[in-house]
Parts: structure tokens; C-alpha cells; sequence
């Protein structure tokens, strides 16, 4: 857009091109003209970008920033005072039981869920897209645990899981074999949630694979055939994999940062118990916070899982990102 | 019996058939091209070939061995594809070296880390790449062969591609419209540089191609294929001067060969727009005269058309004339000098030469002609 000189950017940048034209004066050069248009624009880019970094810095980054300060206090929610303790609420966390058992479980959780439902849901993603017919009906079919509501699945598996009741008890009697109390005992309550946990990722993730395998050209099969590829074996490390790793490289993010962020089924089928064996991050974030209003210490453990996410990301776009992109 | 035999090959996609009974053989070391307009089954059949696809009926044989049953893997020929299908995640060196990699090494060996450390594996993978830095080398990409397609340009990429097909020596090459993504120029340099490597390699070839230029400089045969049928397999000459079907006329020469409605009299002599053009034929009716535009020029006796309009091209000048009578379109190729005596809006006899003159039947099919003696043309 072309403005006279001698006009301000501010009301310029209020006029259609048609006008600037008519009203442009043979007497003004093309590079004034060039650059004031470029800071009309400019100006023009920030007043239509203010509404979202208006919403961005009311909605994330002062939030943050209030936790980020609150981390440091001890602030408890209805107090009239607080006071500035330093790195009073991390050394309390070193000695905190309930919060090395719930760094320890979300460990054990994630390393459970993120293999696994990245494993079975790259094999699915495989064979529903070499399979002939019902590509549509299988991808509902794992997708519908995504899409269907945690808190009420979880009653189902309560009642699954159920160790005198429940059906998977019942299927291990007749076969002979231990019948565990699953959500009871501490040593398999939190093998248990992982089962949960990767019955809710296969689905998202084989969505995701099968996006990333049709994204693959076929000619690309049809040459490792010609090039000697017999098996679909050899097929899959030769095309498949090498081709899929942006997919993958985004599929382990997001199921890494889903499993860390567990809680629904937490809360409502164990309650971080028995005895903290199924304690987690955010469950102990909601806990000190909403329960024992220790707003500062529930900030503190806040920053300490934002570390964790934000270095993982980090750890996974600079290791991997890569050697998965081939321009 | 070597080369490439194809029997009588079919193949439908559901109820739609691209290809109805095709039958063709490319000998030993032969260059032929498969050239048609898009849709006429030309890729299918050379799928076909290379084993991507199955046939509904019929048998293929490379080499004097039936493959039919085989797969695209056990057929000892090689591709190259429009896109090129090279790996995007391998360099140059391992994408030419794929093909050796897959039939020398068994699948444990080819296991990274762990299979170099099996017996035998350093020693072959040694031959390798010594095979590879020669295909490289023969086409002058043996510089390049550390960096990653994306790197590369599109007239390297299509280099890396032909060095995947020779590096193993396989019984035939198919190529799949290979020069069609490279820019024009490029695409001219190629084309010799193909028929180069064609020559040294020596092993039978099939060329897909829907650029008639294409087929006519590269190959030593040409098959002109449509509607899933092959019209016409013959030299690029014989296709281009002695075309037995008018689709094949129509489709092969730039610009494309004039055609003239045209009458057989009862004493057999050929007229267009109520002039003799001095042709005989056998039978009476209605024909089509077609005639390549370098073989029609102004004479005395000719048809009279108005030109429309010329196009300079500096070896030639190309007169596009229309009918007066018929109101039919000609393009005749003249000598550039004729320029001077060529003017839009004016009238011109246009004489076919009888010599170079093709007749059709209404459907397409090649009449028998024969130049008459004057006599017989006025008589």
C-alpha cells in the first residue's frame, strides 16, 4: 500500500489502496513512500496481532508468572500475609514422602505407557493400512477410548478390574491362575493405571501413524520392491520407519507430556492410593493446592513439572528432530 | 529366446479395462519406446512388466523365462521412476547401493551396527561400494555421492536414480517418463546422455514416455499405444511415414498432420473439395486424406484456402490456411524465404504431394493409394 508523504502512518494506514492512489502527488519519491508504507503495515500487524498477545499474557504468562513468584513463598490460600522463603518449599520437597513416591510413580507410569502405547499403536497403525477393508471401522474402534470421557470409563474399569466381581478376575480363576487385587495392591495399582493409560493413547497415536503412513508415496515401495525388498519386513526398515520418523518424533512428545500430565483416572480410581503407591505429579499439585491450601508449596511442585516437560521437549526436538527430517 | 515377450496381456481395474490384449517383443539390447496420450494404460502395461502389477490374463517372459507368477523382486529388471522413488533419508552412495544391499546381504546381515560385525559382511559390503563408485562415476555424480537427495538437483536426483537401475546389470531397464520433471533444456541433454548409457549398458529397454519427440529421437522402435491397445510398433521412420491407423498420424509429428475429407470416385481416383490430387485407390466412398505439413505447398492446381495466419520458426515458416470450400484447417511447412510471398487474408492453391499422401478409411484405417500418371488423373 502506496501513502503520501506528509501524512501520518496512523491515519494512512486507515485508507484503501484505491484512495492512496488517487490521492498519491507526482512530487513524492519511491522510497519514502516505501518506507513509511512498511511501517504502516508494520504498526498494522501489531494492532491485529494486541487481542491475542493480550489473551496470551493474561491467560499464560501472568499465570506463570504468578506461580513462578508464589513457588518462592508460603503463601497458603485465605492467609492475610506471606512471606518471602527462598528455596524453602524445593528443600522441602527433598524430604517430602508423598512427593518423591508420586516423582517416583509418574516415572514408572510414563515409561510404562509411552513404549507401549507407541509400540501397539505403530503395529495397528501397520496392519489397518495393509489391511484391504475396514480401514474406517478400525480407526473408530481404537479411537473411541479417546474420545469417550475418562471419569466415565473409569466406573467401567472399577468394575473390570474388581477383584472378587470383576471379569479379568474371573477370566485368571478359570485359567487357574493369581487373581491380584489391581487397584488395591500396591504392586500392581500402578502397572494397572499403565493398562488404562495406553487403552487411552493407542487410539490418538494410531490416528497419528496412520496420517504419517499415507503421507509415504507408494512409489517409494514400488522401488525398495524392484530394488529387492521380498518381505514386508525388509520393506517396513527400508521405507516405512526411515519415513514415519517426523511422525514418530511427535508422536513420543505427545504421549511423553499426555502420561506425565496423567490424572483422571488417578483421582477417580485410586486416589493416589494405597498408601501413595499411585500417587502422581498432578495429583500432588492438586492435592497441596486444593486441598491443603499450601498455594506456594502446590506452585513450587508446579515449576518442578514444567522443568520436566519443557526439558524432555527439549532433550526430544534437539536430539531427534534431526536425524528425522531429510529436508 | 532373450528380451521382452508379452502375450496377449489384459488387465482391468474393476470394470474399467486399461489394457485389451496386448502383445509385443523387445529383443535383446533393443531401446523401445511405449508413447500414447495420458490414460491409454502405457505406465500400466510397463507396471505390468516390472511385476508392481498383476495381469488379468495373459504372460510376460524376460529373458526366455516366464515371469508372470513372479514378483517385482525375482525379475532382474530395473526401474526408474517419473519421481525418481529415491530414499530421502539415505545418501547417494546407499541409495545406488540398495539394490546390491538387498540381493548380497541376507536380512541379518543388513542389520546396522550388528551386521558389520558378522564374518564376511566387511568383505562384501567392500565390492558394494566399489560397484556403486563405478555406476557413480559412469555418470558423473561420483562427487556427490555423500549428500542426501534433498541436496541434490533435480537433473542429479534423476543421475542417482539411473545409477540405482545399471548398478546390478539387470536383463531390462523400464523408465517411466524419466526426463518429465527436468527443465527443458536439461531434458534435451538427457535424452542423448540416456541413449549413451543405453548403448554401453546394452540391456533391453522400455521407455515410457507421452512426448512423441521423445520416442522418435531416443528409440530404435517406437510402439504407439491408445485405449489400452498398441496401434502401431515400428521404427520412429515407419511410424512417422507410414502410419496404419490415423490416431497414430494424428498423434506422432508437430504440428500434427493435416486431414482432409476426401471422395473415391468410381474410377478410383482420390479427390478433396472437388480437385484430383493425383492419387488412385481400390473401391469408391467417402476417405480421409491426411498429409504431413512439409509435404502440402502452394502449385497451380491445388486447393484454394485463405491463410489465416504464419508462424516464422527460422529453419521453416508454418502457413496456416483454411479450406474455402469446407472450411477445413491446414498447416503447411515452406521454406523460410517464402515469407516475402505469403500474406495474411490472401488466397492460396494448396497442392498435396501424391507421393507423400496417406488415404484412411472412415474409421481410421490405412487405404492402399498409388500415384496416378497425369493421364489417368484427368482422364
Amino acid at each position: 500500500m502506496a501513502t503520501v508523504a506528509g501524512w501520518g502512518p496512523a491515519f494512512c494506514r486507515w485508507k484503501t489502496p484505491m484512495a492512496d492512489v488517487a490521492m498519491q502527488s507526482p512530487a513524492v519519491k519511491a522510497p519514502t513512500v516505501h518506507a513509511r508504507t512498511l511501517r504502516g503495515d508494520a504498526g498494522i500487524a501489531w494492532l491485529l496481532t494486541l487481542p491475542a498477545i493480550l489473551a496470551y499474557c493474561a491467560m499464560i504468562l501472568l499465570p506463570l508468572l504468578a506461580v513462578l513468584a508464589l513457588a518462592f513463598t508460603d503463601y497458603e490460600f485465605g492467609a492475610r500475609s506471606f512471606h518471602w522463603i527462598g528455596f524453602g518449599n524445593f528443600a522441602d520437597m527433598l524430604g517430602d514422602r508423598t512427593f518423591s513416591a508420586s516423582i517416583r510413580n509418574t516415572v514408572v507410569y510414563c515409561l510404562f505407557v509411552a513404549p507401549l502405547s507407541i509400540g501397539i499403536a505403530l503395529c495397528l497403525a501397520v496392519l489397518i493400512e495393509a489391511g484391504a477393508r475396514g480401514r474406517a471401522f478400525w480407526r473408530a474402534v481404537f479411537f473411541l477410548p479417546v474420545v469417550s470421557l475418562t471419569v466415565a470409563m473409569a466406573t467401567a474399569w472399577q468394575y473390570l478390574l474388581h477383584p472378587s466381581i470383576g471379569p479379568v478376575n474371573a477370566l485368571l480363576r478359570m485359567v487357574g491362575a493369581g487373581t491380584p487385587n489391581w487397584l488395591g495392591s500396591s504392586d500392581w495399582v500402578i502397572v494397572s493405571l499403565g493398562f488404562i493409560g495406553v487403552w487411552e493413547n493407542v487410539g490418538f497415536n494410531l490416528v497419528l501413524f496412520l496420517a504419517g503412513l499415507t503421507a509415504i508415496p507408494r512409489e517409494l515401495y514400488a522401488a525398495s520392491e524392484i530394488d529387492g525388498a521380498r518381505s514386508g519386513w525388509s520393506k517396513f526398515w527400508l521405507v516405512t520407519w526411515p519415513m514415519l520418523g517426523p511422525t514418530m518424533l511427535f508422536v513420543i512428545i505427545i504421549t511423553m507430556t499426555r502420561s506425565i500430565r496423567v490424572f483422571d483416572t488417578v483421582q477417580t480410581l485410586t486416589q493416589g492410593g494405597p498408601n501413595n503407591a499411585s500417587e502422581v505429579l498432578l495429583r500432588t499439585i492438586h492435592q497441596e493446592g486444593f486441598h491443603y491450601f499450601r498455594f506456594g508449596y502446590s506452585a513450587a511442585i508446579t515449576l518442578v513439572f514444567l522443568v520436566i516437560v519443557l526439558g524432555l521437549m527439549l532433550i526430544q526436538t534437539r536430539l531427534i528432530d534431526r536425524r528425522v527430517h531429510y529436508g | 529366446m532373450s528380451g521382452i515377450v508379452l502375450h496377449d496381456i489384459q488387465k482391468s481395474f474393476g470394470a474399467t479395462k486399461v489394457l485389451r490384449g496386448v502383445s509385443l517383443s523387445v529383443t535383446q539390447g533393443e531401446f523401445l519406446s511405449l508413447v500414447g496420450p495420458s490414460g491409454c494404460g502405457k505406465t500400466t502395461l510397463m507396471r505390468i512388466i516390472a511385476g508392481l502389477e498383476a495381469v488379468s490374463s495373459g504372460a510376460v517372459q524376460i529373458a526366455g523365462r516366464d515371469v508372470t507368477a513372479l514378483r517385482a523382486a525375482d525379475r532382474d529388471v530395473a526401474m526408474v521412476f517419473q519421481n525418481y522413488a529415491l530414499y530421502p533419508h539415505l545418501t547417494v552412495r546407499q541409495n545406488i547401493g540398495v539394490p546390491l544391499m538387498m540381493r548380497r546381504l541376507s536380512a541379518a546381515e543388513r542389520i546396522p551396527f550388528f551386521g558389520g560385525l558378522l564374518p564376511g559382511v566387511a568383505e562384501k559390503q567392500r565390492t558394494i561400494n566399489a560397484d556403486v563408485a563405478n555406476a557413480a562415476e559412469m555418470l558423473g555424480i561420483g562427487k556427490l555421492v555423500d549428500r542426501k537427495p534433498a541436496q541434490l538437483s533435480g537433473g542429479q536426483r534423476q543421475r542417482v536414480a539411473l545409477g540405482r537401475a545399471i548398478v546390478r546389470h539387470p536383463m531390462a531397464f523400464l523408465m517411466d517418463e524419466p526426463l518429465s520433471n527436468l527443465d527443458a533444456a536439461l531434458r534435451v541433454t538427457t535424452r542423448s546422455e540416456i541413449v549413451a548409457l543405453h548403448r554401453r549398458v546394452g540391456a533391453s529397454t522400455v521407455y515410457v514416455t507421452h512426448d512423441q519427440s521423445e520416442a522418435m529421437t531416443m528409440s530404435d522402435r517406437v510402439a504407439v499405444m491408445m485405449d489400452g491397445l498398441i496401434l502401431q510398433v515400428g521404427t520412429p521412420e515407419d511410424i512417422y511415414t507410414n502410419p496404419q491407423d490415423l490416431r497414430v498420424a494424428a498423434f506422432i509429428g508437430s504440428p500434427s498432420i493435416n486431414m482432409l475429407a476426401a471422395e473415391i470416385d468410381p474410377h478410383g481416383r482420390v479427390t478433396t473439395g472437388s480437385v484430383s490430387i493425383g492419387l488412385g485407390a481400390s473401391g469408391h466412398g467417402p476417405a480421409i486424406l491426411a498429409i504431413r505439413p512439409e509435404d502440402i505447398a502452394p502449385h497451380a492446381t491445388g486447393i484454394a484456402a485463405r491463410i489465416e495466419h504464419q508462424e516464422y520458426l527460422g529453419e521453416s515458416l508454418l502457413v496456416h490456411a483454411r479450406v474455402l470450400d469446407s472450411g477445413e484447417q491446414v498447416i503447411c511447412r515452406l521454406p523460410p524465404e517464402k515469407r516475402r510471398h505469403v500474406a495474411r487474408g490472401e488466397t492460396v492453391h494448396l497442392r498435396p504431394d501424391p507421393a507423400k499422401a496417406l488415404l484412411f478409411d472412415g474409421d481410421g484405417r490405412r487405404l492402399g493409394s498409388r500415384v496416378l500418371s497425369l493421364e489417368d488423373a484427368h482422364g
